[in-house]
């Protein structure tokens, strides 16, 4: 850390407005990239969804939407308060600035341990995809038994459909499989995100703990990691109408859900 | 020993917004979250992914806008932002054009 004996310019700037843009520009370049990485899974998700809607639909409709909708306001609050702790760095209050990173860091663990109990759950009705079959025993017409192989994940995604009162007519479970598979590479994929950002998040409580925000200029750091934490909140703004409102829900399910998965009932 | 060279960006005089446009900010937020939610939560046919969307949208442009403080971003700053925009629908369209039409193909 020679930067803190020698004054908040690094060597290779010119002045403070100069480094100062850089740093931001680097991070905008940076969130380019991030921009075409998830843009190509939307781009797939898309495709399909307009391929097969009805499938698609029946997919969303299993997913834990009460989670989902806490999770929302979570990393929501959790953007206001990295947007606080800005302006406290830029004002030099020390505390307030260790007081909103914390808080920023609590709502984004929050927000991981609730995804963490909603794949869980997932995991607990079946809803992985798998290629695994069983044989099971159906009547025919004149009564007569007929072994049938049959998709383990069609059987639990159907089961689950059930119980969500979801009209399953007409849907193709393999289709509904594919739709999961977006959905656990998509939310899991925003996860890693978030688990990075929570480190850069202790980073810099660690750094404003040693002193590093005593020069005040160097508040843009702040302001640039919250650039990449905005993002990550950006992307789950897609990810709530994609995956979780694409299929039939109802405020009332999702309190059920919600209250399902704190074991509340 | 060289002179100190005038800066080859422009001049960037960003202030820090006030905790009350912040929470303004939020409040809208927070508001489109609920228009997204209701929309998401009722029956409204065929257009609810796209309405879903709209607002998605509107509410990343706010997000953006003043949360990630484009507001105060130079031309630089908005060139890669649009060079984004511009290389995700390149990327939307290329692949939608192919993929939606190819059953056309199959005369």
């Amino acid at each position: 850390m020679a930067a803190s004996t020698t004054g908040p310019v690094a060597h290779h700037f010119d002045n403070l407005a100069q480094q100062q843009t850089t740093v931001r520009m680097g991070m905008w370049v940076f969130l380019v990239t991030e921009v075409l990485f998830f843009g190509g899974i939307m781009c797939a998700y898309t495709v399909y969804r307009i391929w097969f809607p009805r499938d698609f639909e029946a997919g969303s409709a299993a997913l834990n939407v009460g989670i989902a909708t806490v999770n929302t306001f979570l990393l929501l609050t959790s953007s206001l308060t990295i947007t606080l702790g800005i302006r406290a760095a830029y004002a030099g209050n020390q505390k307030a600035l260790k007081g909103w990173l914390l808080a920023t860091i609590v709502l984004g663990s929050v927000f991981l341990g609730l995804k963490a109990r909603e794949y869980h759950l997932d995991y607990q009705e079946g809803l992985m995809p798998t290629s695994k079959k069983v044989v099971v025993y159906e009547k025919d017409d004149e009564g007569q038994e007929h072994a049938i192989e049959r998709s383990v994940f069609a059987i639990n995604v159907e089961r689950v459909l059930h119980e969500e009162k979801f009209d399953t007519a007409g849907v193709n479970t393999q289709r509904v499989q594919l739709f999961f598979i977006f959905y656990y590479a998509m939310t899991g994929l925003h996860v890693l995100h978030m688990v990075i950002g929570l480190g850069l998040l202790t980073w810099q409580l660690i750094l404003a703990q040693r002193g590093f925000f005593q020069h005040t200029s160097r508040y843009v750091y702040i302001e640039v990691m919250s650039l990449y934490w905005h993002f990550v909140d950006l992307v789950w703004i897609f990810l709530l109408p994609l995956l979780y409102l694409a299929g039939s829900h109802t405020f009332e399910q999702a309190i059920h859900q919600f209250q399902h998965a704190l074991g509340m009932h | 020993m060289s002179e100190p060279k005038e800066t080859i960006f422009e001049t960037d005089e960003h202030t820090v917004p006030s905790t009350a446009s912040t929470m303004t900010t939020f409040a809208i937020l927070l508001a489109l979250t609920a228009v997204a939610l209701t929309v998401g939560f009722s029956n409204v046919g065929p257009w609810k992914a796209l309405v879903s969307l709209l607002v998605a949208c509107t509410q990343a442009g706010v997000l953006a806008y003043f949360f990630m403080d484009l507001r105060q971003a130079d031309k630089l700053t908005w060139l890669t932002v649009g060079a984004a925009i511009f290389w995700t629908g390149l990327l939307f369209l290329f692949t939608l054009t192919d993929y939606l039409t190819r059953h056309m193909a199959a005369i």
